[in-house]
Order: structure tokens, then C-alpha cells, then sequence
């Protein structure tokens, strides 16, 4: 079998193996010259190594395979005839703390199941009962991803942290976007503890996400597609937002609004936290 | 058969070396708008941050040693 090496890889091997052989006739010859040479290959050979990206895809074929699933879900959603409202549940609902399903209520203003019925059907990627949907979410591997970054799940974060962290990992980390803001209405922003330490509040908190320049930017334009249901699922990058959303505060989560601009270089997405 | 740079010279080439390094990887950084350099930025970052801390060490030595030799 024929390897194809890349011009990438040849280059900086080829750097650091002149590299060497400078370093040596450097010591061999007493130059200093080679030496500065000789060292300034090896080591630029090294760091270009070193550095290079990780397997890539380019940015039409990722959209190109993604949209198909995601009409599909959508009008499968559509033609079962689900109307209701789209819920994010929390781990809570479920026997696994890491699992988190979308709940799509089969009339609008349909109440949300309970954890007991919830977790009867844990282990299943798509399930209908006669009150609603429950499905896997288009961002759960994307969540995962970004709870791999950054070193925890965010069933241990609070949403003060994941205000604080989520701009970062989308930025810096895995670059979904150019730039993230989280901002939430009032001053809710409260961890757990603070949470249950005053249950007189029971306002539902609004999280409002500016992403700049996402990936994704076809799909999520896609994804903003009148359905019949009365909140929408969201792309996977919205998605997986209201999973660390949900998942940091331990309450349902609800996409209420996606828009993105013309150009699509910004995409605002509202999610609100339901109180229960 | 000696190795021809001095302990002066490649602290010389290491501060240079981080300078080159440490730009590079700032102007690329992700909070500049810079994405579309196919580059592991974060190991680029971690490289000049060591190389520039080889390069402090090798100036505490020669300072160490000043101070030592008086």
C-alpha cells in the first residue's frame, strides 16, 4: 500500500533533518554559523511539527452531511404531528446524571412528563407517547465535546460558570465561533444553592446567546425553518447551548427564539429556563 | 569537537526565538478573529510561553552567577 506523504510533513522533516546535519557539521567544523543554522532548522522543524492542526473537514462538506438529518428530524417532527412546546430536560428526569433528552409536548402549553415516566424510556434514542416526544438532541455530541474541554461536566458547573467558561471553549478551545456572549435577564444568575435557599423566586430566566460567525452557519439558518412544533429544536451549536444550560442549572430549558443575520455572521438565540 | 555556542548565545537565540514565537501566537489568537490558520494554537501558545521561560531561567543563571562571582 502506497502511503501519500504530505508536503506539510516533508518539509518540516526535511527542516529538521537539515537541521541535524547542520548541528553536527557545526560541531564537526567548530562553526558558528552552522550552529545558529543549524539549530534554528531543528528546532522551527520541530515546532511545525509540532503544531500542526488536527484532521480537518472542510466547512461545505460538514454542513452538506448535517442539514439532511436535520430537515429529517424537523419534518419528521412535523409529520407525526407535534405541535407543543420543545423542552430541554434535565439529567434529574433521568436514572443516568449524565443524560439529557428533548421533550416535544404533542399540543401547545402540554404539561412536562415526570421523571418516573422519563426514565422508563431512558435508554431509547426516539420515543412517542401519546402526551409527547422524546428524542435524543441534535447538540448532545457537540455538548459532549465541549464538556470534554473543558475538563468537567457541567452538571458541575453553575450558570454563573458557564457564562464565564462556555465563551471560552467556543472560542478558544474547539473555535465553533468567533465570538460567544451569554447574557441573562434580571439578576437570576444565581447558583444552585442561592436557587433553593429562596424558592419565593420562581420567575423564569431568560439566557440570551449572541454567537459570531458560528460553524454550522447553513445549518442553523435551516434550522430557523417554520415548524409546526411552538419552540424550535435549534441547530446542534444552539443545541448543545441549552444542554450546558440545562445541565448547569438542573431545570428544563426552552429555545424560545433563533435568529440570525442575512449574512449569517450572527445568530442570537433565546432560551428560557422554565421553573418548576 | 567542541559545541560552538556559548551558554550567552543560546539565551541570545532563545529570547529572539520567543519574541517570533510569543507575536505569533497573540496575532493568531482565536479573540483576534484569526481562525482560519490551520494551526494548533493552543500548543503554539504553550511552545512561546516555554521558550520564553527557558529563555528567563537562562538570564536568572547568568544573574545567579554574577551575583555568586562578586
Amino acid at each position: 500500500m502506497i502511503t501519500r506523504i504530505k508536503p506539510t510533513t516533508l518539509a518540516t522533516v526535511t527542516m529538521l533533518l537539515l537541521g541535524t546535519i547542520s548541528l553536527i557539521a557545526a560541531i564537526s567544523y567548530d562553526s558558528l554559523i552552522l550552529a545558529f543554522i543549524g539549530l534554528g532548522l531543528a528546532f522551527w522543524g520541530a515546532i511545525l511539527l509540532y503544531i500542526r492542526p488536527e484532521e480537518y473537514t472542510r466547512k461545505a462538506l460538514l454542513e452538506a452531511a448535517l442539514s439532511p438529518s436535520l430537515t429529517t428530524l424537523n419534518q419528521m417532527i412535523q409529520e407525526l404531528g407535534y405541535k407543543g412546546d420543545t423542552t430541554y430536560l434535565p439529567p434529574k428526569y433521568f436514572k443516568n446524571p449524565e443524560t439529557t433528552k428533548l421533550y416535544i409536548s404533542k399540543y401547545k402549553n402540554g404539561t412536562l412528563p415526570t421523571p418516573e415516566q422519563t426514565q422508563l424510556y431512558e435508554d431509547q434514542h426516539i420515543t412517542r407517547t401519546t402526551q409527547g416526544m422524546l428524542l435524543t438532541p441534535p447538540g448532545i455530541q457537540l455538548a459532549e465535546l465541549l464538556e470534554k474541554s473543558l475538563g468537567k461536566s457541567f452538571t458541575r458547573t453553575d450558570l454563573k460558570n458557564l457564562q464565564q467558561n462556555l465563551p471560552k471553549l467556543f472560542m478558544e478551545n474547539l473555535e465553533i465561533a468567533e465570538n460567544l456572549e451569554l447574557q441573562a435577564e434580571n439578576d437570576t444568575t444565581q447558583n444552585k444553592e442561592d436557587h433553593q435557599a429562596s424558592p419565593a423566586q420562581t420567575k423564569n430566566t431568560t439566557i440570551h446567546a449572541k454567537i459570531t460567525r458560528p460553524i454550522y452557519g447553513t445549518t442553523l439558518k435551516e434550522a430557523e425553518e417554520p415548524s409546526q412544533t411552538a419552540a424550535p429544536i435549534g441547530c446542534p451549536v444552539c443545541s448543545a447551548i441549552a444542554i450546558a444550560i440545562t445541565k448547569a442549572t438542573g431545570k428544563p430549558v426552552r429555545i424560545t427564539e433563533t435568529k440570525s443575520s442575512e449574512d449569517i455572521n450572527t445568530v442570537e438565540a433565546s432560551y428560557e429556563i422554565i421553573e418548576e | 569537537m567542541d559545541f560552538p555556542l556559548s551558554f550567552w548565545d543560546i539565551s541570545l537565540w532563545l529570547a529572539v526565538t520567543a519574541i517570533i514565537l510569543l507575536i505569533t501566537s497573540e496575532l493568531i489568537s482565536p479573540y483576534y478573529g484569526k481562525t482560519n490558520l490551520l494551526v494548533n494554537k493552543k500548543r503554539l501558545r504553550d511552545v512561546a510561553l516555554t521558550v520564553a521561560t527557558l529563555f528567563l531561567i537562562t538570564v536568572a543563571i547568568k544573574v545567579a552567577t554574577i551575583i555568586i562571582s562578586q
